[in-house]
């Protein structure tokens, strides 16, 4: 890569990061738009830093999402994120750190959302035989805004229907986000066993959802 | 794409979606996705299913507790705008849930103690003697328009007052119906929390309760009415 295209994503970096486009990094939880402000010695290394990561992990980076099934533009997007990312939470760098894997991962979750609303937009557009267009998703689970009361009621009957033990296992794990001690001692039991219900749950309502899309497509 | 067998499980792939992995096996995993179809595909699936059951799941939910009163044990139920029913007199807990499943059919229903730890202490505060009134929304839109209209009317009973059913039949407009209401006040799904208990009959003498004539006597003495079992 030459000087002036490693500068284009660190420029669009920087401008999007002053905008407020991005994602968030848990470890700093620093809000959208509050860039930090930093001496300009900082921000020459920060900057340099940056540079030296897309330049080494771009294009595999991009590579990697293209294998993932994502299009052009959307991994193009993606990439962007992943520097913002990295320009307002960067990794750890010391020597002990792996930032190529710390990149890898991030590009990896924000391309799930990518693929989970694209896959649903176009299930949306096989549900409306083409008449019409949806507008462009404004935030990656938009798209669940939209779905129609009866597939509500669909996915709520699969939730209703799984095993009490299944049930109430996920909904404390991935509604209320409490952790597997939690739930055992809410529900009884071992966190192990919390976990095992927690996942069997999911797993079979990963199939009935996939059914209800597959229904979806065909009616 | 990797021609390669793959070795990981579907649970592994759900442990990264759910950032449950260490961070080496999840740098691994983030880059076996772009490798490998059936696991991507896996893994947006259940990125779509985390995404969508909070937003089909959250506001129709039954949360239930269960807890331990002088009345033995004592269950709640409710959904996002109020209780929906109280029981004691269940087989276990499992009868309890059932039933509910069978009431709110295709409504997730769960125990959540933390959500009905208002209730809970309001029961034991009524029970003890401290509370005459409860401050609790419930959720009567399960019932039909005439049987909310008596225990709305039911509701309005202050504590240790009682009227007989054909008065009550009188205050909600329906002054011919006075058997009718009693019908609709042996629905009740939230006995206690709307006052069933504080209708009797014409001549004084207590009259039904579905949750057992001891109970109505027991609530009516916690009220101070110990008059009215001596002439019932």
């Amino acid at each position: 890569m030459s000087g002036s295209e490693c500068a284009r994503p660190l420029a669009e970096a920087e401008a999007a990061a002053q905008h407020g486009i991005g994602v968030r990094h848990p470890a700093t939880n620093r809000r959208r738009g509050q860039a930090r402000q930093l001496e300009p010695e900082a921000r020459i290394a920060r900057d340099a830093r940056l540079a030296g990561w897309v330049e080494a992990h771009e294009e595999e980076l991009e590579r990697h999402l293209l294998r993932m099934s994502l299009r052009a533009e959307d991994a193009r997007d993606v990439l962007q994120e992943v520097w913002v990312t990295a320009l307002r939470s960067p990794p750890d760098d010391g020597p002990d750190s792996n930032t190529r894997a710390w990149l890898y991962r991030v590009a990896t979750r924000r391309a799930l959302d990518v693929l989970a609303r694209d896959r649903r937009h176009r299930e949306l557009l096989a549900e409306r035989s083409g008449r019409v267009t949806p507008e462009p998703e404004a935030s990656p689970d938009a798209w669940v805004g939209r779905l129609s009361e009866e597939t509500r009621v669909r996915v709520r009957a699969c939730v209703a229907g799984l095993p009490r033990r299944q049930r109430e296992a996920v909904w404390l794990r991935w509604l209320e986000g409490c952790d597997y001690e939690m739930i055992a001692a809410r529900l009884g039991g071992s966190a192990e066993t919390a976990r095992a219900n927690v996942y069997q749950g999911l797993k079979r309502l990963r199939c009935q959802l996939c059914e209800i899309w597959c229904e979806e497509r065909s009616t | 794409m990797s021609t390669d067998v793959c070795t990981y499980t579907e649970d592994e792939v759900l442990a990264y979606v759910a950032c449950e992995m260490n961070p080496e096996a999840e740098a691994a995993m983030a880059e076996h996705l772009g490798e490998c179809e059936g696991c991507c595909d896996q893994a947006v699936e259940f990125r779509q299913l985390d995404l969508v059951l909070p937003s089909c799941c959250k506001e129709e939910t039954i949360r239930w507790h269960g807890f331990e009163t002088p009345f033995g044990r004592m269950y709640v139920a409710a959904s996002d705008d109020g209780l929906v029913r109280l029981s004691w007199r269940q087989a276990d807990d499992d009868a309890f849930v059932h039933e509910q499943e069978t009431r709110f059919a295709g409504r997730p229903v769960v125990r959540d103690p933390e959500a009905l730890a208002d209730a809970e202490r309001q029961l034991g505060e009524y029970f003890a003697g401290e509370r005459s009134e409860f401050d609790l929304a419930v959720d009567l839109s399960a019932l039909s328009e005439f049987e909310r209209s008596v225990l709305e009317g039911a509701g309005g009973l202050p504590f240790g007052t009682v009227v007989p059913y054909s008065e009550l039949a009188r205050r909600i407009g329906r002054p011919k119906a006075a058997r009718a209401v009693g019908n609709a006040l042996g629905h009740n799904p939230v006995a206690i929390v709307v006052p069933c208990h504080r209708v009797v009959r014409q001549d004084g003498t207590l009259g039904g309760y579905t949750g057992g004539l001891e109970y109505k006597e027991a609530l009516l003495t916690i009220e101070g009415r110990e008059d009215l079992l001596r002439a019932g």
